[in-house]
């Protein structure tokens, strides 16, 4: 009796192990659906930047309330990592109606940006070929590991959610449905919270002003991956529910939808501009800012009025003068001085005139780091900027613009 | 078997007339009532409406399932080993013609119908509050999906405790068991935070499980999977206690 006890359990612990080992086994072996929905989406970002010679990206956001679209974004991406080239092209409808499109190029000597608003071709042309990267991989970043770490774990049991259905060709189609029962209450009353704030706009006519009632009814996606396990296709759709101040039910939806297409066939052109409206710019590099062309034109004097209010009305009691002396691509140099006009000369203060210097900083051609040497034999910064199209210049003294009034926007004085 | 009903009932009777028992239960209750004013206050201050009818007794069953319970589960099976064993009380357990076996089985029964009588209950409360006080989101299937989810989360709250159970075997004290299956239960869920993808093999993160039988399509082999994992570790929790219990002398 004694012996039998003993094997009975020793038997029933060894089937209890065993059962625990195997399940547990094939449980860590068996990948969810949600890992392989990461894994495609690594392995495509991985593709994208280092193996195809082109593809094109169609990436579409739609709000839409009861139906009726509200806002959207539209995005067409194509990249030609070959000839390192890549162009987009945009349309966008915000909430508050106002609509933009417009079209961008790069290349590597070449950044040219086109909006519909003011039907202009911006272009800037690099003196050094920049080194482009058409596509950067999020994952290659350093914080993405942490990233991923946390997704996880805000995921957490809904990755059993992602199911994953096979076709004989290889390619596969993921999945995955929640519902308000199995979105976990927090995550949809904080999501919902946020998704007010960020629809809601009082001051304005369009908007959707949800009051009462918001909660995420639904989740939904779908992607599939083709048979070398690159996604071609995402859809992912949200759908909100609530309503308004007057009582009315609102139904939002937000949808979102990516394709990647035409796998090392997409052919990036460079638009023809003869005859367009173009303003040309040149830099160093894209992390340069433009470049100087011929600082000269800005030697002379510049001026603006000291303005002051003096029995009920604005006068002018005087001038602010800067006055270029020399500049080239490196260095600037010059005065400043004020003028008052008659009867406003008590309000001339010390300092009122100093001789300054100034550097052009590297990254940046049209702005200088000035260093001034007032009569009082104290030393100040500031800065200066000149605006080449407007034809302008801002000068920034730290205790100028501690005054009151201070103006820093000079224009010509033309004579 | 008519032993073991009369062992089960001593210890049926010896739980009922604890406090812990109650404290429990009433614990539970008040959950409810402090989720139910904490949703009303989020959905007049915030607009956000929170939870529907149907899903309230989800959120009530997400939270307890985490705190209130484990916690009352490892105060009963202390109570039921360790307090009997410091105040000498197993003797008289075990002067009757009960083998120890049944002792140990009918012990075990009595916590495990500790924690259906406290799901059952918070069942009950939190849809009864779910209908009085939220916006009718209930179908006869969310009520079904409801209640399986109350049901199909006894298996791993009674995993738990059996492994609580091995752990008052093994310790004579009854506060260094408790102490200590906290530090099991916390430590197991960072561990399950940390390596999401052997969350599978730490006994907390069954707590969860019911999500798993809400889901729209039906993940069955992950279910099965979790479910051989979970009678796995029941199996060699209970035969490993039941040794430890059998050899101890009193």
């Amino acid at each position: 009796m004694k012996l039998k006890k003993k094997t009975a359990m020793l038997m029933s612990f060894t089937l209890g192990t065993l059962l625990f080992a195997t399940t547990a086994l094939a449980d860590i072996a068996n990948k969810s659906g949600y890992e392989q929905l990461k894994d495609s989406l690594k392995l495509t970002a991985e593709k994208a930047s280092g193996e195809f010679d082109s593809f094109t990206l169609d990436i579409s956001f739609v709000v839409k309330d009861n139906g009726e679209i509200v806002m959207s974004q539209n995005q067409l991406e194509k990249y030609d990592r070959k000839n390192g080239a890549s162009e987009n092209t945009f349309s966008n409808e915000d909430i508050s109606g106002r609509s933009y499109s417009g079209y961008n190029y790069f290349d590597k000597n070449t950044m040219i940006g086109f909006s519909n608003g003011d039907n202009t071709y911006h272009v800037t042309e690099f003196t050094d070929e920049r080194k482009f990267n058409s596509f950067d991989n999020p994952f290659k970043q350093e914080e993405a590991e942490d990233v991923e770490k946390i997704a996880d774990a805000l995921v957490g049991s809904l990755k059993d959610y992602v199911m994953v259905n096979e076709n004989p060709d290889g390619s596969r189609e993921l999945s995955g449905s929640l519902s308000e029962v199995q979105i976990p209450p927090l995550v949809n009353a904080v999501s919902s919270f946020a998704l007010k704030q960020e629809f809601n706009r009082p001051y304005e006519q369009r908007g959707l002003n949800l009051s009462k009632d918001i909660y995420v009814k639904e989740v939904k996606g779908t992607a599939s991956v083709n048979k070398d396990g690159v996604l071609e296709n995402v859809l992912g759709t949200a759908v909100l529910s609530g309503t308004d101040a007057q009582g009315k039910a609102h139904e939002i939806s937000i949808e979102i939808l990516g394709k990647m297409t035409d796998i090392n066939s997409t052919v990036v052109t460079k638009p023809d501009l003869t005859g367009k409206n173009v303003v040309k710019e040149v830099a160093k590099s894209a992390e340069y800012g433009p470049e100087f062309s011929n600082p000269q034109k800005f030697v002379g004097k510049f001026k603006n009025d000291i303005v002051i209010e003096k029995d009920g009305k604005l006068v002018k009691a005087g001038e602010r003068i800067v006055d270029i002396t020399s500049i080239d691509s490196q260095s600037v140099s010059g005065r400043y001085h004020e003028e008052y006009a008659q009867g406003f000369e008590q309000m001339a203060s010390k300092d009122k005139e100093f001789n300054f210097e100034g550097t052009f900083e590297q990254k940046s051609s049209r702005n200088a780091r000035l260093t001034i040497n007032t009569d009082s034999s104290k030393t100040y910064n500031g800065d200066m900027f000149f605006d080449e199209y407007a034809g302008k210049i801002y000068f920034n003294v730290n205790y100028l613009l501690s005054r009151r009034g201070y103006d820093s926007n000079y224009s010509p004085a033309f004579e | 078997m008519a032993v073991f009903q009369a062992a089960l009932l001593n210890e049926v009777e010896k739980l009922y007339k604890k406090k812990k028992a109650f404290v429990a239960i009433i614990l539970s209750l008040s959950m409810i009532v402090l989720g139910q004013l904490i949703i009303v206050g989020v959905r007049t201050g915030f607009g956000v409406r929170g939870v529907g009818s149907a899903e309230f007794p989800i959120l009530v069953l997400s939270v307890v399932v985490n705190t209130i319970l484990p916690l009352f589960t490892a105060l009963v099976a202390i109570d039921s080993f360790s307090g009997e064993f410091s105040h000498n009380m197993m003797r008289i357990t075990l002067t009757r013609p009960v083998s120890r076996f049944k002792v140990f089985s009918a012990k075990v029964t009595a916590i495990s119908l500790f924690i259906l009588a406290n799901l059952l209950l918070l069942l009950v409360f939190s849809e009864l509050a779910g209908f009085l006080f939220n916006a009718n989101s209930a179908s006869f299937g969310g009520f079904a999906r409801t209640v399986l989810a109350y049901l199909v989360s006894f298996l791993p709250m009674l995993v738990l405790a059996l492994g609580i159970v091995l752990l008052a075997n093994i310790f004579k004290s009854g506060i260094s068991v408790f102490f200590l299956s906290i530090l099991f239960f916390l430590v197991f869920k960072v561990l399950g935070v940390f390596f999401s993808s052997y969350a599978s093999l730490f006994i907390t993160t069954h707590l969860d499980w019911y999500n798993l039988w809400l889901a729209h399509s039906f993940p069955g082999w992950k279910i099965l999977r979790q479910l051989l994992i979970m009678a796995g570790y029941g199996i060699m929790l209970f035969t490993a206690g039941f040794y430890l219990f059998d050899k101890k002398e009193f």
